[in-house]
């Protein structure tokens, strides 16, 4: 009697280990669901920020039943995976591992966000281009080479996509009008630069020291500060001594606070302008420098990143992250992640299928309002399209910190505010 | 006159950084590479010890500090113990358990760039036409206070005796009584007070990061390497060199050659006098 038991127990066990899979795939197989890797330095503004509005982006999605791929509805998943390529020290290959891990492992469907750091970002191109698999860089990465490779190797990195800023645009397009409009506005016409000793910011302090001295204005000094800088006092007399009228600030380190915080305390009577200052950038800033970041300007690349009304969908995209995370969308790649998202269901829908090459060609017929603007990518090198009117294009956002407030001051077309100068540069 | 100013203040910040690492492998010959990290995460404890427990900020540094000096005996007690004389393994754990700390940090969600501590009294002042803030006056005045306690301790008390009995010679301190384990447990623990106190004089002028701690130990070991190790004198006369040297760097030539400075402090000193300044005990076994 016993030996027939023990084998019927056998066999069902047998067919229940074999069948297992069966019944998982039958229950999946109506919802499976689209996943987007999402490789970010998740440690760091540019990486959290983008991966709170990317699952922000695919609940919203999901609530009105996912995106439909042929005739099939099918949900989203973000699966982030943290790339640590902000962090001193950190090789460019542990980002490309966590690339390819969201590739073979996690069977990523698409990549959104990142590499963050542009070295990174350009590694994982060849990677992107060996597995055919589409991405939509969406944070931290700003280097013009990225669109510059897609438009010089097109059949190669044709899977590449940017709906994000790039310096060149930055440069020449917002941070530039801004500094003429300062320049009209005020007389002011001495311009003193504060660069981090980082590749993006020398380049982008020289790019625009080069620009602004075309235009009229004199270049009176230029720092360079190495990563980890906790005292900037000399710098900042220097500026005072050489009568600066604006300080150009380019730092993506956490202690440009302390430059903020000394410029405030030594009231040194030049304009901060932080062309790129992620201190400054997130709403925590006010209370994190107790007030004396008041007047400092800064970039966050994309409009949404700070409140305004750049388009219907702007305030909308703000109040939805507000309720979900309890603060206004954080900086630079928040409105961007958010919007490669639903960029992406929209080229999918059109597709009608995930096919990568089908992806890319509907991706390049995207003509979407969205949160900052028109999305529409050039189809030659991929790079979204820009522009300081939001119905033509996407458009940045420079704001300045009022009140305790970030109000939007540039471009003319979404500001909500004017540029004001601190009262011990009044004469 | 910006140069002595802003001198003095950077040399006051560098020898706060590096007198509790100083100390701690000054008496029990252990290099406490965990010292970075004891200083951020002195930073967070005051920081949360604020704004989630709502206490007074002066409560909130007492209470810190001592935890410090816990967590700081505690990791001699549980971890160094083991591996005590054996230096490859001194250092080994002591960065380890210093990565393994900050990591926890970043990710227990201390990230970002807005977590900072009050100034103690906001304000500046003008001096020679120079502006300076009340918070790195401070920096200096608590400089002062602790570099003359340590001089006081160490002459004046038993413990202090004790701790020079155990830099100058542990084996003859400990054949006069001295129970070594127990001196090398208060020494972490002062060494873990002293880089808390330095985070609570010098937090309040920037903000909070995980990163901050990599930072503090380069320079800790690069203001020990110069004044050689274990010699607090050295630590501070040290600290006076490279803080004035970096100002003046700024001032003179460029501002990024700053930290190359420190960097380039250690390679000299490591060339020149392996021993450094002040480093008797070293500088014997060269001789030998």
């Amino acid at each position: 009697m016993e030996k027939p038991k023990r084998r019927v127990g056998v066999f069902s066990l047998v067919l229940l280990l074999v069948g297992l899979p069966f019944l998982g795939h039958q229950a999946n197989a109506a919802s499976k669901p689209i996943v987007i890797g999402a490789p970010l330095a998740t440690a760091f503004l540019y990486g959290w920020d983008a991966e709170r509005a990317m699952k922000l982006a695919a609940e919203e999605i999901n609530a009105k039943g996912g995106v439909t791929v042929g005739k099939e509805k099918r949900p989203l998943k973000i699966e982030a995976i943290d790339t640590r390529d902000l962090e001193p020290g950190v090789p460019v290959s542990d980002a490309l591992l966590v690339v390819e891990k969201l590739i073979l492992e996690k069977n990523a469907d698409f990549i959104v966000g990142g590499p963050v750091r542009s070295e990174a970002a350009l590694a994982a191109m060849d990677l992107l281009s060996k597995y055919k698999k589409v991405s939509i860089l969406t944070t931290g990465a700003l280097t013009p080479k990225y669109h510059q490779r897609i438009a010089e190797e097109y059949d190669k990195f044709k899977y590449c996509f940017r709906v994000s800023g790039e310096v060149g645009w930055m440069v020449t397009g917002e941070f530039l009008p801004a500094l003429m409009h300062i320049k009209a506005k005020y007389g002011l016409n001495k311009l003193f630069i504060m660069v981090q000793d980082v590749a993006h910011a020398r380049g982008g302090g020289d790019a625009v020291a080069k620009l602004a001295s075309e235009k009229g204005w004199e270049i009176v000094g230029k720092e360079i500060y190495p990563t980890g800088t906790t005292d900037y006092s000399v710098g900042l007399l220097k500026a005072k001594r050489e009568n600066a009228q604006v300080i150009l600030i380019w730092m993506d380190m956490p202690e440009s606070s302390i430059l903020l915080k000394q410029w405030y305390d030594m009231k040194i009577p030049a304009l901060p302008f932080g062309t790129i200052i992620a201190a400054a950038e997130q709403p925590g800033f006010w209370k994190a420098t107790e007030g004396k970041g008041e007047y400092c300007m800064a970039s966050v690349v994309n409009a949404g990143n700070a409140p305004s009304q750049a388009t219907p969908w702007t305030m909308k995209f703000v109040d939805a992250y507000k309720k979900k995370y309890g603060l206004e969308p954080e900086g630079y790649g928040t409105s961007s992640s958010y919007m490669a998202v639903y960029v992406l269901k929209d080229a999918v829908e059109r597709a009608g299928s995930l096919n990568s090459d089908a992806i890319v060609a509907a991706l390049e017929k995207t003509d979407l309002m969205g949160v900052y603007g028109r999305i529409r990518f050039n189809p030659k090198n991929h790079q979204v399209i820009p522009s300081t009117d939001p119905k033509e294009g996407a458009v940045g956002t420079i704001f300045q910190w009022q009140a305790g407030k970030r109000v939007v001051v540039f471009p003319s077309t979404i500001a909500v505010g004017e540029i004001k100068l601190p009262p011990w540069m009044k004469k | 006159m910006d140069i002595l100013i802003y001198g003095i203040i950077n040399s006051f910040s560098l020898a706060l950084m590096a007198i509790g690492f100083t100390l701690v492998y000054g008496i029990s010959r252990l290099p406490n590479f965990a010292h970075g990290a004891l200083y951020v995460v002195t930073g967070f404890l005051v920081w949360s010890l604020i704004n989630l427990l709502k206490l007074n900020y002066l409560v909130s540094i007492l209470l810190a500090l001592v935890i410090m000096g816990l967590v700081g005996a505690a990791i001699y007690r549980f971890v160094l113990i083991r591996v005590r004389g054996m230096a490859t393994s001194e250092i080994i754990a002591t960065y380890a358990l210093g990565l393994a700390i900050l990591e926890f940090l970043r990710w227990g969600g201390f990230k970002g760039m807005t977590y900072t501590l009050p100034v103690f009294i906001e304000g500046s002042v003008t001096i020679g036409g120079i502006p300076v803030d009340l918070q790195r006056i401070i920096v200096i005045g608590i400089g002062i206070i602790v570099i003359s306690f340590m001089w006081l301790f160490t002459h004046f008390s038993k413990t202090g005796l004790a701790f020079r009995g155990m830099a100058q010679d542990e084996h003859a301190a400990m054949m006069l009584g001295i129970d070594s384990d127990r001196m090398a447990v208060i020494a972490m623990a002062m060494g873990s007070i002293l880089a808390g106190l330095s985070a609570i004089a010098l937090l309040p002028l920037g903000n909070i990061v995980v990163e901050a701690g990599y930072n503090v130990l380069i320079l800790s070991i690069a203001v020990c390497i110069v004044g050689g190790l274990g010699s607090w004198v050295g630590a501070i006369i040290a600290s006076f060199m490279i803080g004035f040297l970096q100002i003046i760097t700024v001032a003179y030539i460029e501002s990024h050659f700053q930290m190359v400075v420190a960097l380039l402090a250690i390679i000299v000193t490591l060339i020149l006098k392996p021993s450094g300044l002040f480093g008797r005990q070293k500088e014997l076994e060269e001789r030998v």
